[in-house]
């Protein structure tokens, strides 16, 4: 017996090529409904996506600035505030089994009004060392590559700057910037160059000077420091050393794995209060969707009634279906991924960062390194689209496997 | 005998035995088809008259293994398809049946091509040999210049006749075509039943449900059957 179909049978890649095919066709000829559920789920999507985002973008903020953090940091608490320490205390602790080094740090704030910010200061004492990458961890910065024209400082009353500070002041290379002083004047620092960062945090307020000047600049006298900076031979000596250091007359300690907790735990909590305070968004748009999808317009029934009717089967008709809502999704997904990147990267995250960084008023603009992983995209994209493409499928069913009888008297 | 509806079916047929289908409304129990024995010759065109409710329309989807009867037998191209899976016998209709609806007729968002190719979908789309026999098909029917507009700028005439290429899409053995002439002008009408004959010239076999006359009593139609009730009156 003749059988032209089964002459004709597709491969599997040309029937879904084929179905695609229809499906985009039906995409555009239901395009309000269509376009109505895309941008409802890119604005869930982005909300979303902006949360991760902004969270990932900080926590490697984070995790830069803590692996460039002293394995110990010891403070001075007077009173409940901080206070200088005397660097001659750091003596006892370098004769413990394991230390390294332990250094007085001279670093501290400047309020400047005229971008309405602070400038963190930095006494570094990496500046002196040989040409290349300028490696600052043991001040606590990460690792930082001058742009070309600069040089390091070489006297007093020079200064490397972060290239956002830098573009913030309207500074660069040979030009001159005036700090204050405790003494309620200023003093003129020559920029002698300026650096970036892998970290956006310290490119957006740090000044690196020598020493001396970040004495002068901040008040600090000779013999006390900010806190004291201790390097670890051997890292499993941490908490014996922590330990001894606490003993010390006022010593806050701070290891350096205790600030990644800190850290971790603060923008965690928040991403996560947020992004579940944004829950209830998600599960609104899908029973709305889930709403639209169920109700088959009587152009629907129609058109799957031709379908029907004209050959074809009911796995061809939920296939077609499928490859509408999975694109529906797809498109949403790709959108809001696509806005929440702009949004946090390139638009510094309007009306988000306050609720995450809690610190933002420290700076005027930070534009945030980008920081997206596969795994994140598609942790997004699956929280939107597999729960959306779940939900098409009872009505796809449904639809696909209307009785062409019904179809028949329905449109009689 | 033109060459683009040449068609060589081993032996096309369809028949029903004993068929009965009943149907539920509330409480109600309608008989649309009442014990009906049918079979249509190969090649041939048959019409089946009746007033509205008579069971003409069930009656076509029976024949076509579209409406599965309560009881009896329906069997396409020598295939009983009662108790065939869905899939297999929508796969045995789409190779043997071609269906022309009056209200199910094009989708109106889609262009008079992309609907006479629709059928092809499944098969994995249509060839570009698809694409040329179907423009030829269209242009044979006096749609040439319609091809690429949507279905819903059509007229009723033009609906018909684009609805009757698609049912050709996969060069069936069996046309069904339900009420093909309703709300048709006389010129219309001429034009379908001129379609009609030269595709069972071409060898295939037609059942038309009508309870136009201008169809009924045409010279090109082989037999005409009335049902009443469900059954042959």
């Amino acid at each position: 017996m003749s059988d032209p179909v089964r002459r004709r049978r597709p491969s599997a890649p040309r029937r879904q090529v084929a179905l695609l095919d229809y499906a985009l066709g039906a995409l555009a000829r239901r395009r309000g409904r269509n376009l109505a559920i895309v941008v409802g789920l890119a604005f869930t999507t982005g909300l979303f996506a902006s949360v991760l985002f902004l969270t990932s973008a900080l926590t490697r903020e984070y995790t830069r600035s803590i692996d460039a953090a002293p394995d110990v940091t010891v403070q001075r608490v007077v009173a409940g505030r901080p206070a200088l320490i005397p660097e001659s205390e750091g003596a006892d602790l370098a004769s413990l089994r394991g230390v390294r080094a332990v250094h007085g740090r001279v670093w501290g704030y400047l309020f400047l009004p005229s971008i309405g910010a602070n400038v963190t200061v930095i006494g570094a004492r990496g500046l002196d060392a040989p040409a290349g990458a300028i490696d600052l961890s043991v001040d606590g910065v990460p690792t930082a590559s001058l742009l070309p024209g600069g040089r390091r400082p070489r006297a007093t009353n020079e200064a490397l700057l972060g290239a956002r500070l830098a573009a913030n002041l309207g500074v660069w290379t040979g030009d001159r910037v005036a700090l204050p002083t405790p003494s309620h004047g200023f003093e003129t620092l020559v920029v002698t160059g300026v650096f970036t960062s892998e970290s956006a945090v310290h490119t957006a307020d740090v000044a690196l000077v020598s020493e001396h000047t970040a004495r002068v600049l901040l008040g600090v006298p000779d013999g006390l420091a900010t806190d004291l900076a201790i390097s670890l031979r051997n890292p499993n000596e941490r908490s014996v050393v922590a330990r001894r250091a606490a003993l010390l007359p006022g010593a806050r300690v701070l290891e350096r794995d205790g600030l990644r907790r800190a850290y971790a735990l603060t923008f965690g909590a928040r991403a996560g209060v947020l992004a579940a305070a944004l829950l209830p968004t998600l599960a609104a748009l899908l029973l709305l969707a889930w709403d639209r999808l169920t109700g088959l317009s009587a152009a629907e029934r129609r058109e799957i009634g031709i379908l029907k009717t004209i050959g074809w089967e009911t796995r061809d008709v939920l296939t077609a279906r499928m490859w509408e809502s999975g694109l529906v999704a797809a498109a949403g997904a790709a959108l809001g991924l696509i806005g929440a990147y702009a949004h946090v990267f390139w638009f510094d995250a309007a009306g988000l960062s306050g609720v995450i960084f809690g610190w933002s008023a420290l700076y005027p603009t930070l534009a945030l390194v980008p920081s997206v992983g596969l795994g994140q995209v598609g942790a997004v994209a699956g929280l939107v689209i597999v729960p959306f493409v779940a939900i098409s499928v009872v009505p796809a069913w449904r639809a696909a496997t209307l009785d062409p009888d019904q179809a028949l008297r329905a449109a009689a | 005998m033109s060459a683009v509806l040449t068609h060589q079916p081993p032996a096309p047929t369809v028949e029903v035995t004993d068929a009965v289908k009943r149907y539920r409304d509330g409480r109600r129990e309608i008989v649309a088809v009442d014990r009906l024995t049918l079979a249509v010759d190969a090649g041939s065109l048959l019409a089946v008259t009746g007033p509205s409710g008579s069971g003409k329309t069930t009656l076509l989807g029976i024949l076509g293994g579209l409406i599965t009867p309560t009881s009896g037998d329906a069997r396409i191209c020598g295939r009983s398809v009662v108790r065939l899976r869905d899939h297999h016998r929508a796969r045995w209709r789409r190779a043997h049946v071609g269906f022309v609806l009056q209200d199910l007729a094009l989708i109106d968002g889609m262009t008079v091509l992309e609907n006479a190719l629709l059928p092809l979908a499944p098969s994995g789309g249509a060839s570009s040999a698809d694409v040329a026999q179907a423009r030829t098909r269209l242009a044979h029917f006096g749609l040439a210049d319609r091809v690429e507009v949507k279905a819903r700028t059509l007229s009723g005439g033009e609906r018909q006749r684009a609805a009757i290429v698609r049912a050709l899409a996969h060069d069936p053995d069996v046309l069904l075509l339900d009420e093909p002439t309703a709300h048709l002008d006389q010129d219309n009408v001429s034009r379908v039943v001129g379609m009609l004959a030269e595709l069972r010239d071409a060898g295939r076999t037609i059942v038309v449900a009508t309870h136009d006359p201008r169809l009924y009593d045409a010279p090109a139609v082989d037999r005409a059957v009335r049902l009443v009730d469900g059954r042959l009156g």
